[in-house]
C-alpha cells in the first residue's frame, strides 16, 4: 500500500518475488480476481516492466514451483516475500492449509520462526483493520 | 496490497479513477520514485487492459487538467480516487498547498463533508505508522 524498498533490488530478484506470490495465490487451487488485482498492485509497486509483467502472468495459470523461486532469493528478501504472501494469502478470507504449508516454507528461507510468522500475520490483521476505517469517511 | 473495490467498479469508472491519480502525481510537476511506485501500484489494481495502461501512461506524460477528470469522477470511483489522491499526495512525506487545494476541489465534488480530506490524511498517517511497524517487524526477525 504504501512505498517500499523493493526499488533498489535486481530485476531477476523481483521476478522471483512476484512468482512467489503468484504460488501462494495459486496454492488453494483457484485465483480469484482480487488475488490477480493484489499481485497486479505488488507487479506495479515493484515497477516492474510492462513486458515482464506480462511474461509473469503465465503464472497465473503454471505458476513456478516455489522452490524454484526461493532458491535464488536472499534472506532480505524472503522476509518482504513473507509478508506480502501473508497478504495475498489472507485475500480470499482465511490462510487455508495449503498457503499456511507456502508461507512456513518461505519463512524458512528467510530465517523466520513459527512464533514470529504468527506475529507478522497479526500484523497483516491490523492492516485490514486499519484499512477499512476509509470507509467510514467517504460513505 | 490490501483487499480493495477497485477492480469492481466498470471499466470506464476504473479509467476515470486512474486519470485522476495521474493527474494527481503530476500536480508539482515533479515525479518521485515513491510516487511513481504508488501510482503503478494503484495502477495494478484497477486491472486495466493494456489500452486503458497505455492511455494512462500518456496522460502522466501530458496530464489532464483537474476539471477534465473530474467530469468522469463520480460516485464509489470518486471515493476511491479522492482516497488514493490523499495517499498519493502524502507518498513524499508532505502535502503541498497545490496538492491540498485539488483534494479539496475532488472531495467538494463529490459532495462530501468538509472535513473529509483531513480525516482521509489522519487515515493515511495511520496506515504510515501501521506500514512502519511491518517494516520493524521484519527487521527484528532475527533469530
Amino acid at each position: 500500500m504504501f512505498p517500499d524498498d523493493l526499488g533498489g533490488r535486481q530485476p531477476h530478484e523481483l521476478i522471483h518475488y512476484v512468482e512467489i506470490l503468484i504460488f501462494i495465490a495459486a496454492s488453494d487451487g483457484t485465483l480469484v480476481r482480487e488475488e490477480i488485482a493484489a499481485i497486479e498492485s505488488m507487479m506495479g509497486r515493484a515497477m516492474i516492466h510492462p513486458e515482464t509483467r506480462v511474461e509473469l502472468r503465465g503464472g497465473f495459470t503454471q505458476p513456478v514451483p516455489i522452490e524454484q523461486s526461493l532458491a535464488n532469493i536472499d534472506e532480505q528478501l524472503a522476509r518482504i516475500a513473507l509478508r506480502d504472501s501473508a497478504f495475498v494469502a489472507a485475500i480470499d478470507g482465511a490462510y487455508d492449509s495449503a498457503e499456511i504449508g507456502a508461507l512456513k516454507m518461505i519463512a524458512e528461507v528467510a530465517n523466520v520462526n513459527d512464533a514470529q510468522l504468527s506475529q507478522l500475520l497479526d500484523w497483516v490483521g491490523d492492516g485490514w483493520n486499519w484499512f477499512k476505517k476509509y470507509k467510514s469517511f467517504l460513505n | 496490497m490490501l483487499p480493495d473495490t477497485v477492480h469492481k467498479l466498470p471499466r470506464e469508472e476504473r479509467f476515470a479513477y486512474a486519470k485522476l491519480l495521474a493527474f494527481m502525481a503530476r500536480i508539482d510537476n515533479e515525479l518521485t520514485v515513491d510516487e511513481m511506485a504508488m501510482f503503478e501500484q494503484r495502477l495494478g489494481t484497477a486491472l486495466l487492459s493494456p489500452n486503458q495502461r497505455d492511455l494512462i501512461r500518456e496522460a502522466l506524460r501530458h496530464p489532464p487538467t483537474l476539471e477534465e477528470c473530474l467530469q468522469d469522477l463520480h460516485g464509489q470511483a470518486g471515493r476511491l480516487a479522492l482516497r488514493d489522491a490523499v495517499m498519493m499526495a502524502a507518498a513524499d512525506g508532505t502535502v503541498d498547498e497545490d496538492e491540498r487545494d485539488a483534494l479539496e476541489d475532488i472531495s467538494e465534488h463529490l459532495g462530501l463533508k468538509e472535513d473529509a480530506v483531513d480525516q482521509l490524511l489522519a487515515w493515511t498517517v495511520e496506515g504510515y505508522k501501521w506500514m512502519k511497524r511491518g517494516y520493524q517487524i521484519l527487521d527484528n526477525l532475527e533469530e
